[in-house]
């Protein structure tokens, strides 16, 4: 692997004696118990686990999407637990992209509107170079004018993959983004991903449970009942399949 | 099925409640419009009944046909002998009724606005006072004393053994407090003050020596009232007459009625417009409703249900609201008649403390109105549920179950068409008559049809006129201007507060900052606009995105602000009529006015201005009702020898001083309609008695004139009824070479003495003209207020509904960096547009009736078309602060949606 961006030994985004815990006393469910996570720089990392493992929350967590129990998250140096809902929202605006499963774009606007969300939001201005080079690179150069419901949901997932990369975000976050789609497009999706990390030093953290796709990552972080139970570095798809027979996922 | 019914609709508590508010909100209306009448008229009966209570028989002179409140004649007091020998008769007493005016400790005269002031005599035979009852002291005896009744002795501190003065047609006397009366329960009559003195002194004063008004009979027990008012007739002279108390009562609450009938009517018409505003909610809440409920309805088909069982299941769910809303409508009916029960008190009108009658009919109509309009409302949404195929249920698929944009258009068109074909037909009978409707409820169809036909063919301006809206600058405008008025209002309120005491101030506080608060946040949501484009231009696409959606909740605004722009070109246009009619038609520098609707002040006023020097004309004034073929008309009485010098008619043919011999003059317009001309008698049925009148003249301009004027000697001797004796109005022409400040001082000085006469000069007169006009217009826009209120609830409703269906998306907006404070402003600014869109739609409507009716209104005296531009255009930041306080809610609501709401799908 042949990276052209330095490497930095900062954590991108990190997480120390994270606990989350849906509802109270008798019913509560411990969904994270205890996580000690670091996401690297520059670095491309899957979540994979069992359903219920706690990965998605492990991510909404992180993102500052979601509030910890107790522990602490954080995005670079900045704690998200000491931020206001306002300062969190203008960190996500800045330094984090989301790509979602589904709904990851709004119906009204057009796709080159959904790319440029981020920054339509901040009233900020658009670097057009990067851009076009996003668009190009997506393939989604002749689509900017259509409505989401005018395109394939292979088409709308690389939308909402530009509109995370536009605004140079320290980190992007993708949640099962290739879910939905068919294996071709779930491929060159996930093409693109490693190519960001790759060839732009982007960081990326998804969350999937999909071993061809965790195998585009560069590590993978396995969960199992809200805690850490392993991880791999350089996968491959069949070391990903041999790993989850094991924990009989 | 039921039970799934009940289960969805319990399921969706916010929204039910809001929909039922809206339905809630035109039955309370018409329950209290309902419940407020049926209390007026309970008053009237016990009010008569207890009036002659103990009474079989009256006896008074005969008068063939019964117009306006007028009274019969009086007649010689020697026929009391007639009835007294009349077998059965128990006991028969004379008593006469007249004009007096209380003063109170002070000296300032007691002058209901409205009500009369009343005079009558102290009936001294017990088995005939009725229920009028002494509350405290005793009967008045001599001629320095009164009794008077006990509202008026509370309300202005009067008690047994004050001095006060009263007046009566030629004189202010003093009398001694002797006595305070009540009525059965209520503590006066109607509103009028009463002034009772003994029946010797009230002939004197009354100016009724040797007569009586009217003559109360006792029967003996064992003969029965129908037979001695029979015996009674045979022995009295032809123009007298004798009435059964049960018929007179009847007659009398009769009366009574059809004078407030016109109360009850207004009422309901602004119930109905509250009614109709309700629907458009109701049908938006519905569709919205079967649109969420797209994939739940699938299921239900896929499982088997049948297309009609979808049917029941919404209607029944539109039954249950309809029915829960109907009843807390009743309830709150209560809340509305007692709302208009203590306005009618605080007008002087007094109303016993009889509680409100619910009657069956007012449950019936009111359970009707609410369930029927609330079901009719949710038909159509529901047949369209009908067609949600089973496939539905597996993916979330957008089915078009509406009507094409083509069979709307066409069906828009048709409704426009017909809606104005019956407008023009109620307005201009000429050119269409179309059977056996009247005018009134043709243009109440056809209004109707139009505001359909506009909601239906609105939604092909939604887009274009939000685009427009969605402009910067405008945005950046009406915030500004908007939240300034509201700043303006909440300051405004405090300055009132303060003005009008401590108390008042701190009771207008939390109002006051309120919408202050409001006022800064539309001002914020101005600025905003400067630095983030992004949000407004959301909003606008947010509005657009269901176009149809917004146009009809748009309409549901629309109609309330039409209605608000019509009666503002009509009440500016009445003002500019009657400016003109004063520039033009008044020549008087003075004109003095009674401040009552009937009756007036002492004829010795304008008798004792007429013999000054300083004064050139004087022209008396009074007003008297009279039957053409079975119509009630109204006539003007003037001294026709100096009317010349102090109005302007524009008499073509003819002249006033024509009118001495008894005959009249009509408006060009009447005289055009009935087919009449100079030289045609007309007949004119009198209390007195019918009188064939020939036309003497034919004038152009109805200036301060009824459209019939005779003289004042021929109405006083034709027309009779409280106050004929009295002048309505006396207009003061100056002597050449006076100056102003001299005669102003003079005329003043005369008009000193008569305590509800009040003197205006040109200015004046038309000031006052026009704040009647004024009072008015905010009587009938408080009115469309609640179907305002019930529009902007359709506006929350729809924006909660809208923003629940968008919850992954703000969710996801959210995400990827929007701010609470933004997503507020994106909902705010779209209820602001949405809400525009409604009041320059309602604008436009408005001001095509108002222009339409003013102009067919031309024949009847409305000469001048007059647009209020800046009051029109103020509704449009009326309607952009409705939009903002219909957003507050949904907009708290849509930034408050937990993120991960866009991201937990299912």
């Amino acid at each position: 692997m042949v990276t052209t961006v330095p490497r930095t030994d900062l954590a991108a985004a990190r997480m120390t004696a994270a606990v989350k815990q849906y509802g109270q006393g008798e019913t509560a469910v411990t969904a994270l118990d205890g996580i000690d996570v670091s996401f690297e720089s520059g670095r491309f990392t899957a979540i994979m686990g069992p359903s219920g493992s706690g990965k998605s929350t492990l991510l909404h967590c992180q993102a500052g999407l979601d509030v910890l129990t107790s522990g602490s998250a954080y995005i670079g140096e900045v704690d998200l637990g000491s931020l206001s809902d306002k300062d969190l929202t203008l960190l996500r605006r800045e330094k984090v992209g989301f790509v979602f499963q589904a709904f990851n774009l709004i119906p009204t606007l057009s796709a080159k509107e959904n790319v440029l969300l981020p920054l339509l939001i901040a009233g900020a201005q658009h670097d057009a170079k990067w851009f076009d080079e996003v668009v190009g690179i997506l393939g989604i150069g002749n689509r900017l004018s259509h409505r989401p419901a005018e395109l394939s949901g292979g088409e709308q997932q690389r939308v909402a993959a530009a509109r995370a990369l536009v605004a140079h975000p320290a980190i992007i976050f993708a949640d099962e983004p290739s879910g939905n789609l068919d294996s071709r497009a779930a491929a060159e999706l996930l093409g693109f991903m490693r190519g960001a990390v790759s060839d732009y030093g982007q960081t990326i953290v998804m969350v999937t449970h999909d071993p061809v796709a965790a195998a585009y990552a560069d590590r993978i972080v396995f969960l199992g009942d809200g805690r850490i139970v392993d991880e791999m570095t350089h996968p491959t798809m069949e070391a990903v399949i041999d790993r989850m027979k094991q924990f009989g996922g | 099925m039921l039970r799934a019914t009940l289960k969805s609709a319990l399921g969706h508590k916010l929204r039910l409640m809001l929909t039922a508010m809206s339905v809630m909100m035109g039955v309370a209306f018409v329950v209290g419009t309902f419940i407020f009448t049926d209390t007026i008229d309970k008053t009237f009966d016990e009010l008569f009944a207890d009036v002659y209570a103990g009474q079989d028989v009256i006896v008074q002179s005969h008068s063939e046909y019964d117009v306006g409140l007028g009274v019969p004649p009086p007649f010689d007091e020697a026929v009391i002998d007639t009835v007294l020998g009349v077998p059965g008769v128990a006991a028969a007493e004379g008593s006469v009724s007249g004009f007096a005016v209380i003063y109170d400790e002070a000296g300032t005269a007691i002058v209901p606005t409205g009500p009369p002031t009343l005079g009558g005599s102290w009936v001294a035979d017990e088995r005939l006072a009725g229920n009028s009852e002494l509350r405290d002291g005793r009967e008045p005896s001599a001629s320095d004393e009164v009794a008077i009744d006990a509202r008026t002795a509370t309300a202005h501190d009067l008690v047994v053994g004050d001095t006060i003065d009263v007046q009566t047609v030629n004189e202010v006397g003093t009398y001694h407090l002797v006595g305070i009366v009540g009525f059965g329960e209520a503590d006066n009559l109607g509103g009028a003050t009463i002034a009772i003195f003994d029946l010797e002194t009230a002939q004197r004063l009354f100016e009724l020596e040797g007569k009586y008004s009217s003559i109360a009979v006792k029967a003996d027990e064992g003969t029965t009232s129908e037979a001695l008012t029979e015996r009674i007739q045979a022995a009295l002279p032809d123009n007298m007459e004798a009435v059964a108390v049960a018929d007179e009562v009847a007659a009398q609450t009769q009366t009574m009625k059809e004078g407030l009938g016109f109360l009850e009517t207004a009422l309901l018409i602004f119930a109905a417009v509250a009614v109709f505003v309700g629907a458009f909610i109701i049908q938006n809440t519905f569709r919205i409703i079967v649109r969420q409920r797209q994939r739940e309805l699938a299921l239900m088909r896929a499982v088997g249900a049948t297309g009609n069982q979808v049917i029941r299941m919404v209607v029944i769910e539109a039954l249950l609201v309809g029915l829960v809303a109907s009843l807390l409508g009743i309830l709150f009916g209560f809340v509305i008649a007692w709302g208009l029960t203590a306005f009618m008190d605080a007008a002087g009108f007094s109303m016993p403390s009889t509680s409100a009658p619910l009657t069956l009919r007012t449950i019936v109509v009111g359970l009707a109105v609410g369930v029927l309009v609330t079901v009719a409302a949710a038909l159509v949404p529901a047949v369209r549920a009908s067609h949600i195929p089973p496939v539905a249920a597996l993916h979330d698929m957008d089915i078009t179950l509406r009507m094409s944009d083509r069979a709307r258009a066409i069906i828009g068109g048709i409704l426009l068409l017909v809606g104005t074909g019956f407008i023009v037909s109620g307005l201009f009978q000429a050119l269409i008559d179309i059977g056996p409707l009247n005018q009134l409820t043709r243009v109440g169809i056809g209004a109707v049809l139009v505001f359909l036909a506009v909601s239906l063919l609105s939604s092909n301006v939604v887009k274009p006129a939000a685009t427009l809206l969605g402009h910067r600058s405008v945005l950046t405008v009406v915030g500004f201007v908007s939240g300034l008025a509201l700043v303006g209002a909440g300051v405004g309120l405090v300055v009132y507060g303060a003005s009008s005491g401590l108390g008042t101030a701190a009771a207008m506080l939390p109002l006051a900052l309120i919408t202050a608060a409001v006022g800064i946040m539309a001002v914020y949501l101005g600025l905003t606009v400067v630095r983030d484009r992004f949000t407004p231009s959301l909003a606008v696409q947010n509005a657009v995105r269901k176009p149809r959606r917004t146009a009809t909740t748009a309409s549901a605004l629309m109609i309330g602000l039409a209605l608000v722009t019509f009666f503002f070109i009509m009440g500016d246009s009445i003002k500019a009529t009657a400016g003109r009619a004063i520039d033009e038609g008044l020549r008087a520098d003075y004109v003095i006015s009674a401040n009552a609707f009937v009756g007036g002040f002492s004829p010795t006023l304008a008798d004792d201005l007429a013999q000054r020097p300083e004064i050139a004309a004087v022209t008396s004034m009074r007003i008297g009702y009279w039957d053409l073929e079975g119509t009630q008309q109204m006539a003007t009485g003037l001294d026709q020898t100096t009317a010349d010098q102090t109005m302007f008619l524009d008499i073509q043919q003819g002249s006033f001083t024509a009118l001495s011999d008894g005959g009249v003059l009509v408006l060009d317009t009447v005289a055009e309609e009935e087919g009449w001309t100079v030289g045609d008698e007309i007949p004119m049925g009198f209390a007195g008695g019918l009188q064939r009148v020939e036309i003497v003249g034919i004038f152009t301009e109805q200036n301060q004139v009824q459209p019939y004027v005779v003289s004042l000697d021929f109405l006083m001797e034709n027309a009779s009824g409280y106050g004929s004796d009295l002048d309505n109005v006396v207009m003061v022409k100056a002597a050449e070479g006076v100056a102003p400040e001299v005669s102003r001082a003079l005329v003043e000085a005369v008009a000193a003495d008569y305590p509800n006469a009040t003197v205006r000069d040109q200015a004046e007169f038309r000031a006052s003209q026009e704040a009647q006009v004024s009072t008015m217009l905010m009587v009938f826009n408080a009115l469309l207020f609640l179907a305002v209120i019930i529009a902007i609830f359709g506006i929350t409703n729809t924006l909660a509904l809208s923003v629940y269906e968008r919850t992954h998306e703000i969710g996801l907006l959210r995400a990827v960096g929007m701010s609470r404070s933004q997503v507020v402003r994106a909902v705010s600014w779209e209820a602001i547009v949405v809400a525009i869109i409604g009041a320059v739609l309602g604008i436009v409507v408005g001001s095509v009736f108002g222009v339409v009716v003013a102009v067919a209104m031309a024949s009847q005296g409305l000469t001048v078309l007059s647009i209020p531009v800046l009051q029109i255009g103020a509704l449009v930041v009326f309607g952009a602060i409705a939009g903002l306080i219909a957003a507050l809610f949904p907009a708290r609501k849509a930034s408050r949606l937990r993120i991960l709401d866009a991201i937990a799908y299912e």
